[in-house]
């Protein structure tokens, strides 16, 4: 074994030491930036601290591989996703009408008056993107705290990295709040308690990926080698 | 410091295991033994897919921003309002902090991002070693605010779908909702499809 060099490590900790040429090192103790190709050896990541690369300063992985944190976490949002879903986003007053706008019920009027593309695009992105997400991870994260290998495991984790991109719940945040500002002018409208629901749903995915994803292949190959 | 490429070394992009590719040719592809996935050194035709992803986002970037994106329709009042009247409208009535926040999203940030990317692009193809590390910083940047462009297909989509509900008045989508979208949806793929590494290849510096 050659030696390893451990270039600014002592300055900087934060920072993975990188390993010189013709070290041997396993594997698994080898990370490679993403973004500049450098090669580092992975270091114990002191608290919850994103380690960077010392080529380029990308992130390169994360301290916080806690799966039953993780798994807290889905689960809020899910319970947010059914508050954001079940409880109107926001109230219109015009004159003596009141409505109370779910987005269900928004999605299936404007279905109802020849907007079909609309009510599309929007149940997709909406409802059946975030839906689907959510029960991936659940569909992953239980087995995975009660220490089994999930059913269809290398396929689930394909789809949400297919998906993760895509993500798009705190653009539609902004999204309802430049809604509401623009109805002001056509209606009086509030904002609802199903806007809390996308609110705390927002924070909760935000959270998930700055999870170490790493941390879930690593438990499954521990529970089935 | 040393490179994966040069001591034979890639990471799987699906599942972040390191491989061993001694037996690998440069061009070609390991199978990953743990998720399946295809291993290369490099992305496959990176700059081909994103100068060609680029070009048709610029071709819808025109039709996005003069063609109409909503019709209002609130008796006795009819407007047709493009990507920018609608920035103005907003200004107008007061909320100039999101009319900051929709004119950055919506005009300034598709049309930096064309040109941030071309430039990525330019640069890493002529081996260029001009600040490298900004470069990355620049491309991580592009990564992050790529979706946020979608903002006013979304405000367009749920002023339609909810005005419906209230008999007040009549919100539509216009024409240019579509070619909105596919400049979004098209540069998101492109920095997506863009190889990051590639500014590093010859730009090194020790």
């Amino acid at each position: 074994m050659r030696s390893i060099v451990a270039k600014g490590a002592p300055a900087r900790p934060w920072l993975g030491a990188t390993i010189a040429s013709g070290g041997k090192v396993p594997a698994a103790e080898i990370v490679i930036c993403s973004y500049c190709d450098t090669v580092h050896r992975r270091a114990e990541v002191p608290g919850r601290r994103t380690m960077r690369c010392v080529t380029c300063d990308s992130p390169l992985y994360r301290g916080n591989g806690d799966l039953s944190a993780m798994l807290a976490v889905t689960v809020t949002a899910v319970i947010a996703f059914i508050v954001a879903n079940a409880l109107p986003l926001l109230t219109l007053t015009s004159g003596s009408s009141q409505t109370r706008a779910t987005l269900w019920r928004a999605i299936m009027a404007s279905y109802d008056t020849d907007l079909p593309f609309v009510a599309i695009a929007l149940t997709l992105t909406l409802i059946v993107a975030p839906a689907v997400e959510l029960c991936l991870l659940l569909w992953v994260l239980v087995p995975l705290c009660l220490r089994t290998r999930p059913f269809a495991f290398l396929g689930t984790m394909g789809l949400l990295r297919t998906l993760r991109p895509w993500r798009m719940m705190e653009v539609f945040f902004l999204g309802v709040i430049v809604a509401v500002v623009k109805l002001s002018a056509l209606a009086t409208a509030l904002p609802g308690w199903g806007m809390f629901g996308v609110a705390v749903m927002t924070f909760a995915l935000a959270a998930l990926s700055s999870f170490d994803q790493g941390a879930l292949w690593r438990r499954a190959e521990q529970v089935a080698p | 410091m040393i490179r994966g490429v040069d001591v034979r070394l890639a990471a799987c992009e699906s599942c972040e295991l390191v491989l061993n590719m001694r037996d690998v040719e440069p061009d070609a592809s390991a199978v990953c033994p743990r998720c399946h996935a295809p291993v290369r050194f490099r992305k496959r035709n990176a700059r081909t897919q994103v100068i060609a992803l680029l070009v048709a986002a610029l071709a819808l970037y025109f039709p996005a921003n003069v063609l109409t994106i909503m019709y209002t329709d609130q008796f006795p009042e009819r407007r047709a309002d493009t990507i920018l009247s609608g920035v103005k409208f907003l200004w107008e009535r007061g909320s100039w902090e999101l009319a900051v926040i929709v004119f950055a999203a919506s005009i300034l940030v598709p049309i930096l991002k064309l040109g941030a990317l071309g430039f990525l692009v330019v640069s890493a193809t002529r081996r260029s070693a001009w600040r490298p590390r900004a470069r990355t910083k620049l491309y991580r940047a592009l990564e992050v605010i790529g979706h946020w462009s979608m903002l006013d297909v979304f405000v367009v989509a749920l002023l339609t779908a909810v005005v419906q509900l209230g008999q007040f008045a009549r919100v539509a989508p216009g024409p240019a909702v579509l070619p909105f979208a596919g400049v979004v949806i098209l540069t998101m793929l492109a920095s997506a499809s863009f190889d990051a590494r590639a500014i590093w290849d010859r730009g090194m510096r020790e």
